[in-house]
């Protein structure tokens, strides 16, 4: 390269300055220098320190979501290596399949099982731990326990304690003459043993965000409601309910789309059985994609269905939730 | 504040009585887990079934080493838990601080395409986000199990509100000082929003510690394999060993709560602040 020999003279070096590559070179390095000094600043530094976020999430969240949409309408054999359109072939194939329809229908039972213990059960218990005290402190970090387990050791503990055979609970139900009861091989129980372990598992958060809530309710409120002479249930239904709604709308809104998207504890116990009666939509969509005979084009149709059924539950309901603020 | 909720004067007895109905039929399953770990087998498969053992034995724990690789399991859930969590503490609070303190251009399209992604259930995308991880060929590695896991819109949410809160003073001085603007992060303000660090930590060492779904998806390998889904797929081959499979699975609990009796504050703060996990 000529424009880093050594320079002897100023006519060579004037000579040198004006040549084109030269100058050309000389701004690329000012506008580098200058690149660099402005992500030095304290703006231009936000985008170093949003840049990996925003790869990550968009090559590990937004590129997978559009591909979830385009894959739906091809044809991904199990090798992985073409693709071939088929336009709504897939989203036809999903609505005759018997089993995708059972597995909404699965999903819509669980949801329903689910989600009004989680919303107003929980509603319940926290108001009646929400008060600190040492007892009450005792039974929220009791309630958490479960919270911070594994789907997997709670499946596997659960699916011994309700054995049909020699499991726990089976046992202390026959003998209190109970009978002995089929928890996970009953094709009308199963799903409702899959809905209470879920509940076990994530009813102790519920409550504590409940707990959260109505401590923040203002306490001049109660002072009002007593010197109406309300009793203690009236102060709950006339002040903590009305004051803790958002924290109500946001329970029942994640905990509805948390059930739409059930898999661990049904993976971990039944897998789908008996004869389909567990078999949720994930479970099903994991199974499709996943396991023997896989076809990715047809289990991203049924995850974008799931999708769209995730995001209009939502949409209606934040709708009430601001009408309702009105 | 005595008066909020329900007050206990009528109701206190039968409340107290449901309250622990509840905690018991958190504990007693957890307990007798526990306990089954010790038991023999034999003892297991007894009927009337037993909940404290007869024999104490340690002969599980040792069958998990030789029957379920838990040495190679273990090994990985620390690499998978202690890698996604160093760097999502790192990527996810920089850009929590950048959102809350700094003006820059397109902020509002960045940081929608950032709550965008907490709309977005992990169970709808989990196919194509195969597909990436596999046409990148991280299938069946460590890149592939952890690189898709470190940003988390949630975790940006929280440390963007922790940031919020502290005084413009801080960053000025720091800033007259010579500092850099990555050392004023680092070093000035990153300190200041200590708990929900250790929220961030917490929940994230928690959260895939527990992860189930994801590397059942992309480490399927037997060499690959986490403790929650190298126990998952050994519970579900047919010749399962109980015994095993408990002691297993008191292994995968222990660090949870050890973690939690030290830190069950920043739990319950940080899964409340970040939204539940689904």
């Amino acid at each position: 390269m000529s424009n880093t020999g050594a320079v002897t003279n100023t006519a060579e070096w004037e000579q040198k300055c004006s040549h084109p590559e030269y100058k050309r070179i000389q701004m690329k390095k000012n506008a580098l220098s200058k690149t660099i000094k402005y992500l030095q600043s304290a703006e231009g530094s936000a985008y170093i320190f949003i840049f990996p976020s925003i790869i990550l999430l968009m090559m590990f969240n937004i590129i997978p979501l559009l591909a979830a949409f385009g894959l739906s309408f091809f044809d991904v054999p199990i090798t992985l290596d073409s693709a071939k359109f088929i336009g709504i072939e897939n989203f036809k194939t999903a609505f005759s399949d018997a089993r995708f329809v059972n597995s909404l229908k699965v999903t819509a039972i669980f949801t329903a099982i689910e989600v009004p213990v989680q919303v107003i059960g929980a509603m319940i218990i926290a108001a009646f731990i929400s008060e600190n005290n040492l007892k009450n402190k005792f039974f929220r970090a009791i309630y958490f326990l479960p919270v911070i387990c594994s789907a997997t050791a709670i499946g596997i503990m659960w699916k011994m304690i309700l054995h049909s055979n020699v499991g726990f609970f089976t046992y202390a139900l026959s003998s209190m003459g109970l009978g002995r009861i089929n928890f996970f091989n009953d094709t009308h129980m199963a799903i409702f043993t899959v809905a209470f372990i879920s509940i076990w598992r994530s009813f102790g958060i519920s409550a504590i965000i409940y707990v959260t809530a109505i401590q923040n309710v203002n306490g001049s409120l109660y002072e009002a409601a007593k010197m109406d002479g309300a009793g203690s249930l009236r102060q709950f239904i006339d002040v903590t309910v009305p004051s803790i709604r958002p924290t109500f709308w946001f329970i029942l809104m994640t905990r509805f789309a948390g059930s739409l998207q059930i898999f661990d504890i049904i993976y971990m116990t039944t897998n789908g059985g008996p004869n389909y009666t567990t078999e949720s939509t994930v479970t099903y969509v994991y199974s499709r994609a996943f396991s023997s005979g896989s076809q990715m084009g047809y289990a991203s149709t049924m995850s974008v269905i799931l999708f769209a059924v995730i995001m209009i539950v939502t949409v209606i309901m934040n709708k009430r939730m601001n009408s309702e603020d009105m | 504040m005595n008066s909020k909720g329900l007050k206990k004067t009528m109701l206190g007895i039968p409340v107290f009585i449901v309250l622990t109905v509840l905690a018991l039929t958190v504990v007693v399953p957890l307990l007798w887990l526990i306990l089954s770990a010790f038991k023999t087998e034999k003892e297991i498969l007894t009927y009337p079934p037993t909940f404290i053992p007869h024999n104490l034995t340690l002969a599980n724990f040792t069958a998990t080493v030789k029957r379920i690789k838990i040495i190679t399991y273990i090994k990985n859930s620390v690499i998978y838990a202690g890698v996604t969590t160093t760097l999502a503490v790192v990527v996810n609070s920089m850009a929590g601080y950048a959102y809350a303190r700094k003006k820059f251009f397109g902020k509002g399209a960045f940081f929608l395409i950032t709550l965008a992604t907490m709309m977005v259930p992990f169970q709808v995308i989990m196919v194509p986000l195969f597909l990436v991880v596999y046409k990148l060929g991280m299938y069946n590695n460590y890149l592939g199990l952890i690189i898709p896991r470190v940003a988390v819109a949630g975790s940006i949410f929280m440390m963007r509100a922790a940031f919020a809160n502290l005084p413009v003073e801080l960053e000025d001085a720091a800033r007259i000082d010579g500092l850099s603007e990555f050392g004023i992060f680092w070093r000035i303000m990153l300190p200041q929003v200590k708990s929900s660090v250790i929220c961030l930590i917490i929940l994230s060492i928690n959260g895939s510690w527990n992860d189930l779904l994801w590397p059942m998806i992309v480490a399927s390998d037997t060499k690959m394999r986490t403790l929650a889904n190298g126990l998952a797929l050994f519970v579900g081959q047919n010749t399962i060993q109980y015994g095993a499979s408990f002691a297993g699975a008191l292994i995968s609990l222990l660090p949870m709560l050890i973690l939690y009796i030290l830190g069950q504050r920043y739990f319950v703060e940080g899964m409340a602040s970040s939204g539940l996990k689904s």
